[in-house]
């Protein structure tokens, strides 16, 4: 008799969308799922209070979002990652939990890749106009100058500049996926300008953009309580003195990534997709092996 | 081992529809339930809206940097009783790509609250410019447009810059200087 005295909410579980603009891009949201018992509201209240309660779960995600990019965003001299910038290759800096999280990341992105997932490349992109020009660096060294010291202490060996650009948004979405989780929502997905992931019972599907005319929609994914993140040169690419440069360093050769192409990875958390797509962009032969060993997949579009 | 990376070549070929989807659009909030969402205390959303003249649309484009395109701006003062709280202020910014409606919350003191998106609506090519060519879309909100909203939404592919909304606050924020705050 209990049961039938809840279905009318069953019928009438809360689903919300909203979008802000963070990370440099629109990041959107959409939570549902009927989560009551967990969000610990009483079952007999309305669909509008029950939405308020998603609504603040949403705003502490997107609030969560924000915190990332206020400390690793490359183009706000606030921000602790512009601090590293400018201070680590002549002392030791204590960083936040979540930047020596996204640090460690890197590195073990850039090993594993032998460098094909580079996270100093801030000083070429600052060259070609795509990152503040204060980031430029001679004679920068590399990913193998940055020490990861213990009690979250990080020190340069080498000037140089670092941009998570190529990882802090997919941890972004992990982060708010994570506060979500936390505030009882039962099902959700957070995208951020193509970076996503999703959880909860229901697969999503996702379409992906077409490199070149992006006004068609070139494959279609189903995905399930996993994160998909897109990487293309497609939308920055640009002449710069006679040269073409994109957003995408390859970090083995020294150039830009350009060219009709676009690459997503399936991966279970999105810092790990977002990471992968520069790695299949640059090294595919051992992006491949990388793929296999975190149970990952990449969709490569061409023209 | 090759089987970890498709290679889809040709990708016209397998375009799921028969033309391309020119357009999509997202509605997230109406006014009403981001005046709840930015303003959780508030009692009353007194309607305010300003109608610009062309020396105040001068002023604030020389002081923002930006354009001001439209001359109406719709504002709300916000209430908690008797107590003045901050003003709800509904934008649109026409992107490269997309057309936006969204809304700054100011705090009393005319700092940043809250920005939030109420409509996304994005457009691809250069018709995108084409008055006529877009007005073919305003009359599908009821029907067709919702279809497909619901079938395309979740999109992976372009990461589409929120600059234009930066902008946007830019040229609110001396809007407020220059004309709500006195």
């Amino acid at each position: 008799m209990l049961r039938l005295g809840l279905r009318p909410h069953l019928r009438s579980e809360p689903k919300i969308r909203r979008c802000r603009p963070l990370l440099g891009t629109f990041v959107e949201i959409t939570a549902s799922g009927n989560a009551w018992h967990r969000l610990g509201l009483n079952p007999a209240l309305d669909l509008p209070s029950r939405c308020s309660a998603f609504h603040e779960a949403v705003d502490a995600a997107f609030a969560a979002m924000k915190k990332i990019q206020n400390m690793m965003s490359a183009h706000d001299p606030a921000s602790e990652l512009s601090l590293l910038n400018r201070e680590a290759a002549h002392r030791i800096v204590t960083v936040s939990r979540e930047t020596y999280e996204v640090l460690r990341r890197a590195d073990r992105m850039a090993v594993e890749s032998k460098g094909a997932f580079d996270y100093t490349v801030a000083p070429t992109l600052a060259r070609w106009g795509l990152l503040p020009a204060t980031l430029q660096c001679e004679n920068a060294g590399n990913w193998r100058d940055v020490l990861l010291l213990r009690r979250r202490q990080v020190r340069f060996l080498r000037p140089l500049t670092l941009d998570l650009g190529g990882i802090a948004k997919g941890f972004a979405v992990d982060q708010a996926i994570e506060v979500l989780r936390e505030h009882g929502v039962a099902s959700a997905m957070v995208n951020a300008g193509g970076d996503l992931r999703v959880f909860g019972a229901q697969s999503s599907r996702i379409h992906l953009r077409h490199p070149s005319q992006p006004q068609q929609f070139a494959h279609r994914i189903e995905l399930a309580q996993a994160a998909l993140a897109t990487s293309s040169p497609c939308f920055t690419e640009k002449n710069l003195h006679g040269q073409r440069v994109s957003h995408l360093v390859d970090s083995i050769r020294q150039t830009a990534v350009t060219g009709v192409i676009s690459v997503s990875v399936r991966a279970q958390e999105c810092w790990l997709a977002d990471a992968l797509t520069k790695v299949v962009l640059n090294a595919p032969q051992l992006a491949q092996k990388m793929l296999a060993k975190y149970g990952a997949e990449a969709f490569v579009l061409t023209a | 081992m090759s089987d970890w990376i498709h290679r889809i070549i040709a990708p016209s070929a397998i375009i799921i529809s028969a033309g391309a989807i020119p357009c999509y659009a997202t509605t997230y909030l109406t006014v009403g339930q981001a005046q709840k969402i930015c303003f959780t205390n508030a009692t009353q959303f007194i309607a305010a809206d300003v109608t610009l003249t062309s020396e105040q649309r001068k002023a604030i484009t020389k002081d923002s940097g930006v354009r001001v395109r439209l001359d109406t701006q719709k504002v709300w003062r916000v209430q908690n009783g008797d107590k003045f709280i901050g003003w709800f202020i509904q934008d649109e910014v026409l992107g490269k790509h997309e057309y936006i409606q969204w809304v700054l919350a100011l705090n009393a003191d005319g700092s940043v609250r809250q920005i939030e998106i109420l409509d996304y609506r994005e457009t691809y090519g250069y018709q995108v410019r084409d008055e006529k060519w877009r007005a073919q879309f305003y009359g599908k909100q009821h029907g067709a447009k919702l279809k497909l909203d619901d079938d395309i939404k979740n999109i992976s592919g372009a990461t589409l810059s929120s600059r234009h909304i930066a902008d946007g606050v830019k040229r609110l924020l001396s809007f407020y200087e220059l004309v709500l705050k006195k």
